[in-house]
């Protein structure tokens, strides 16, 4: 056998479609056929993808042009996620999807932050990040050359799960991948290699492929096929069950998701235009009614269409296997929290395509990309991890979330911005470092001590950047428009 | 009420002891720290030719050190590469340049696209060609690169010095900036009873030293981290067996390169480093399948000007110490590992030692001198960059075609560390070399040693099919002769020497 050809991607929802748009663009020209083989979606008009900035790159790499994207999908702009405690025990903090503050004197802003807080200074860290400054006004970010040398801003997508996948499928069919629809499938395999060979779409049709990708989330089909073991986390995370609503649009839906922390549990909003998607994670002690009705009151809304699903937070011990590679859900299911969900069909699919087979033996190239995405698996599981861990919120359920076993790296990484604000950033990391400044802040881990480079800048001059700063945002802020007339002026 | 200022010591002269000692005058408020540093006036330094990478160019601008200032005191000259000559066969010579081969075309690294012209029959130039940097090598000449918008193909620079000159400048540098210098050699050190830190020292002179925190840059010595906190030491020279080298300055010749020269030796290999006034010249080997009589012999031989000097010998190991930082002390440059100078590595890992030692450094408010976590994470960070070292060197020696020499049978046959043995593969399948977020070594350095070590991989990435046969060969057309008139009109490397910093115009003086 040569280099694959005939690539069958099995699957439902935006993630086969992404899979298939991303496959077919970078292979396609190579000479590989691309075959979605889909199942019946279970995505419903409450699911929604919160996704993370990365998405809008990968994107642009597919040529999809946005203002049609979100058009089609009625979706909406995020800034960031604002984490508010409804126990009352902890202050709420805006994890915005931007750095803050702007150096000084050639250092970074986080250093002198420290120091002036600790000679008096009032003024929250996230006051000085004009991303969450934008979003808590109800504004959305449109960066111009001032703001782009100011620092960075970026931002993610609140996408409705089912015209999303519609839309991806479109442009995948026009892209020249072809489609066989299916009630149910299950993989056919070489006796004498273990390898995949075909798929028995409703056990009446073989579609025939040398490399199959498995983007049928949490049912992991091939994996399973396969043998493929998983690593459960869920001793790491106190949720096991999702419950999944929607409301009615917010007459200003805000440019980033709400996430309101309850005694059994999170709600998180995420308006879009459609509507607004309310999810709710919780622990299965609670039950199904009683979680409604927390939902509901946490959501401040009228919840219709509740849907309730299980979730199991586990890791694949390799996700790809012979010529199968596993993609998001399959490959690494992640707590609801952060829009871990579409990063990870993200970078099962950006880690493949170069390491995509270029003859029979693959040994190296699986090894590889084992490696690396177990990583950056692991990275983000420690971004939720920290998050429970590190909580403050009150009742049984952030309770036990905070004996939360943290890894080895984790460990390393709170220590270290403990004990002097620096943060420890490993490779294939999807979490900037603004991202874990906005994090182990907002859970009060307050550095001991800071960069000395700081200690340099006379305060004078650092007092008279930081009201610069502050200055710069407010001006900014103001001269940007409301999220929802952004939205409704883009055509 | 401001706690007292953290005493830091630096014990011992030299680059490392004055790098972090000038860095230590740059970043740090005296009313923090206060930084006094130990040298000894009878330990001479090697006045040998020092290479470096780009890096110390943004050590340079930490200090905001002028360039051309800088230059013309340590006698500097500039450094587009290093070109390894006889290593994978004899005859056989490539370039390590500081920049990139080619261009990114849709996305896929350039390597693939020239895999590809090859096998698909368009005989590309060689790949060197498509190196703006390679193509000065070869014509000695240089230009400043223009970082933001590239004529042709990517390009930094770094330097070449007189290494003690360095250490001179430095020091008038940090003197001039509040750093306490004391005359004399460190022969005691006392410890606290309990915690087991170093509390101070005393001098030959009976004179004592206390202090908060030390720095040991005392050479192969390591006289802090090693004889007396017994900070481990890890052999590597089972994977570098070279152990001695013998340096020698000799007169400058017409051949003036922009670049290092690194010559393979029956029992090692040769350095040659031009300078402004002398070219600096060394044979690194191994007394395992060589005699230090043969090895000098060959090096004065190799000469292409008359000797200044006797040469000196220098014994060492290839290794490292397990923690370069333990309880209240940190190790920079010998005193913490060693690995032979065949990528000009010695500098850069004192200069990436001490930019993270000032970040991590104690606070004076905080009473302990030794909180794990912050030495945890720079021992963490100083393991990773010697072990991706480690593999670049070794990388060099074992992909040799060498036959019947016994050297370089040997290091042909060992058994590669695992995480080397791995990137081999990968290259050899498809010319993949994995990205490090912190890039070092760099893809295109890796690039430039495996294919010039005269690896090919079997196959290229399949994304590079997506550029039309004949449009690709048309860019690589384009792009060759981009390079060459790029280069064609770069002054030689002695004409913008002479320009930019020749030590005829007069000096300027130090730390004013």
């Amino acid at each position: 056998m040569s280099a694959p050809r005939e690539l069958v991607i099995l699957g439902r929802d935006a993630p086969v479609w992404l899979a298939a748009n991303v496959m077919q663009s970078a292979l396609g020209p190579a000479g590989v056929r691309v075959t979605v083989i889909e199942l019946p979606g279970l995505s419903g008009p409450a699911d929604v993808y919160a996704t993370l900035p990365a998405l809008e790159p990968l994107h642009r790499r597919l040529r999809i042009d946005e203002n049609r994207l979100l058009a089609a999908t009625r979706g909406a702009f995020t800034l960031g996620m604002n984490f508010i405690d409804a126990t009352r025990q902890a202050p709420a903090f805006f994890h915005a999807y931007g750095s803050t503050g702007a150096r000084i004197d050639n250092v970074e802003f986080l250093p002198h932050w420290l120091k002036a807080r600790q000679h008096g200074l009032p003024v929250a860290f996230e006051d000085f990040c004009l991303t969450a400054a934008a979003a808590k006004h109800g504004r959305m970010l449109v960066p111009d050359p001032d703001i782009e040398r100011h620092g960075f801003t970026d931002y993610g997508y609140h996408l409705p799960a089912i015209p999303y996948a519609a839309w991806l499928k479109q442009r995948a069919l026009r892209a020249g991948v072809e489609v066989v629809a299916a009630r149910a499938a299950h993989a056919l395999r070489d006796e004498s290699t273990g390898d995949l060979v075909a798929i028995a779409a409703d056990d009446e049709r073989r579609i025939t492929g040398d490399f199959f990708i498995d983007a049928t989330g949490s049912d992991a089909l091939l994996m399973n096929a396969l043998g493929v073991a998983r690593d459960s986390w869920r001793d790491a995370f106190p949720a096991d069950r999702l419950l999944v609503a929607h409301a009615a649009p917010l007459p200003a839906p805000p440019a980033y998701a709400d996430v309101r922390h309850g005694e059994s549990g999170w709600v998180a909003l995420h308006p879009s235009q459609v509507c607004t998607h309310v999810i709710h994670a919780y622990s299965s002690e609670t039950s199904d009614e009683r979680a409604l009705a927390n939902a509901t009151q946490l959501a401040g809304l009228e919840l219709q269409g509740a849907q309730v699903r299980r979730r199991a937070p586990g890791l694949r011990a390799s996700a790809w296997q012979g010529n199968c590679v596993a993609i998001g859900a399959a490959a690494c299911d992640f707590d609801a929290l952060h829009g871990a969900d579409l990063q990870a069909v993200q970078i099962g699919l950006v880690h493949l395509l170069p390491l995509f087979p270029v003859a029979a033996g693959c040994a190296v190239e699986r090894s590889e990309y084992n490696k690396n995405v177990r990583a950056a698996f692991e990275r983000i599981r420690d971004f939720q991890s920290a998050h429970y861990a590190l909580n403050r919120y009150g009742g049984a359920f952030w309770s036990r979330a905070r004996l939360t076993p943290l890894s080895a790296e984790l460990v390393r990484k709170i220590g270290v911005f403990r004990a002097r604000g620096d943060l420890v950033h490993y490779e294939d990391e999807s979490f900037d470092i603004a991202d874990w400044q906005s994090l182990l802040l907002g859970h009060g881990v307050m550095p001991e001590t800071w960069d000395p480079a700081a200690d340099r800048t006379p305060p004078e001059v650092v007092k008279g950047e930081l009201l610069r700063i502050l200055g710069f945002i407010r001006q900014k802020v103001e001269s940007q428009r409301p999220h929802a007339q952004f939205l409704s002026n883009r055509s | 009420m401001a706690p007292p200022p953290l005493q830091l010591v630096i014990v011992g002269g030299g680059s490392a002891g004055w790098m972090c000692a000038a860095a230590c005058a740059q970043l740090l408020h005296p009313a923090r720290y206060t930084v006094t540093l130990i040298e000894s006036d009878d330990i001479g330094t090697v006045g040998v030719g020092e290479a470096t990478l780009p890096a110390l160019r943004d050590f340079n601008e930490l200090l905001k050190i002028d360039e051309a200032q800088f230059m013309r005191e340590t006698q500097g000259t500039f450094k587009l590469g290093i070109e390894f000559r006889d290593w994978d066969w004899p005859g056989e010579h490539y370039v390590h340049p500081f920049g990139s081969f080619g261009l990114l075309w849709g996305g896929v690294e350039f390597q693939h696209h020239w895999v590809r012209a090859r096998q698909r029959g368009l005989n590309p130039a060689p790949l060197e060609d498509y190196s703006c940097a390679v193509r000065a090598c070869r014509r000695n000449a240089f230009e400043f690169p223009d970082f933001k918008n590239p004529r042709s193909t990517f390009f930094g620079y770094a330097y070449h010095f007189d290494a003690s000159l360095y250490a001179d400048f430095l020091r008038r540098w940090s003197i001039a900036r509040g750093v306490r210098r004391i005359e004399g050699q460190a022969v005691d050190v006392a410890l606290h009873g309990e915690t087991g830190e170093i509390t101070g020292l005393t001098l030959k002179s009976g004179q004592k030293i206390d202090g908060d925190f030390f720095v040991d840059c005392s050479g192969f010595r390591s006289l802090l981290l090693g004889d007396t906190l017994g900070s481990p030491w890890e052999d590597w020279s089972h994977w570098l067996p070279c152990d001695r080298a013998w340096a020698v300055p000799c007169e400058r010749s017409a051949d003036f390169t922009p670049f290092t020269r690194s010559i393979a030796k029956k029992g090692g290999w040769i350095w040659r480093i031009p300078l402004q006034h002398r070219t600096g010249n060394g044979h690194v080997f191994s007394t395992r399948f060589v005699s230090e009589d043969e090895a000098r012999a060959t090096l004065l031989g190799q000469l292409d000007a008359p000797a200044l000097m006797e040469p000196k010998l220098l014994r060492f190991k290839a290794g490292r110490r397990a923690q370069a930082w333990k309880r209240n002390c940190v190790g920079l440059g010998l005193a913490s590992g060693f690995l032979e100078p065949l990528e000009s590595t010695s500098l850069f890992l004192i200069q990436k030692g001490i930019q993270d030692l000032l970040r991590l450094l104690p606070a004076p408010e905080t009473g302990s001198r030794s909180d794990e976590r912050l030495s945890g994470e720079y021992n963490r960070l100083s393991d990773e960059i010697y072990e991706r070292i480690r593999d670049f060197l070794i990388l060099h020696y074992a992909a040799n075609r060498r036959h019947g020499e016994p050297l370089w049978d040997h290091v042909r046959s060992y058994e590669l560390p695992e995480s080397l043995r791995h990137k081999l593969a990968l290259f050899e399948s498809r010319g993949h070399v994995p990205y490090f977020k912190d890039g070092f070594f760099s893809r295109d350095s890796w690039l430039a040693v495996l294919f010039g070590q005269g690896l090919m991989p079997k196959r290229y990435d399949r994304l590079a099919d997506l550029l039309p046969v004949d449009e690709l060969a048309a860019k690589l057309h384009e792009l060759h002769a981009r390079i060459a008139t790029q280069v064609d009109g770069m002054p030689t490397h002695a004409d913008v020497i002479a320009r930019h910093c020749g030590t005829g115009a007069a000096l300027r003086q130090v730390g004013t």
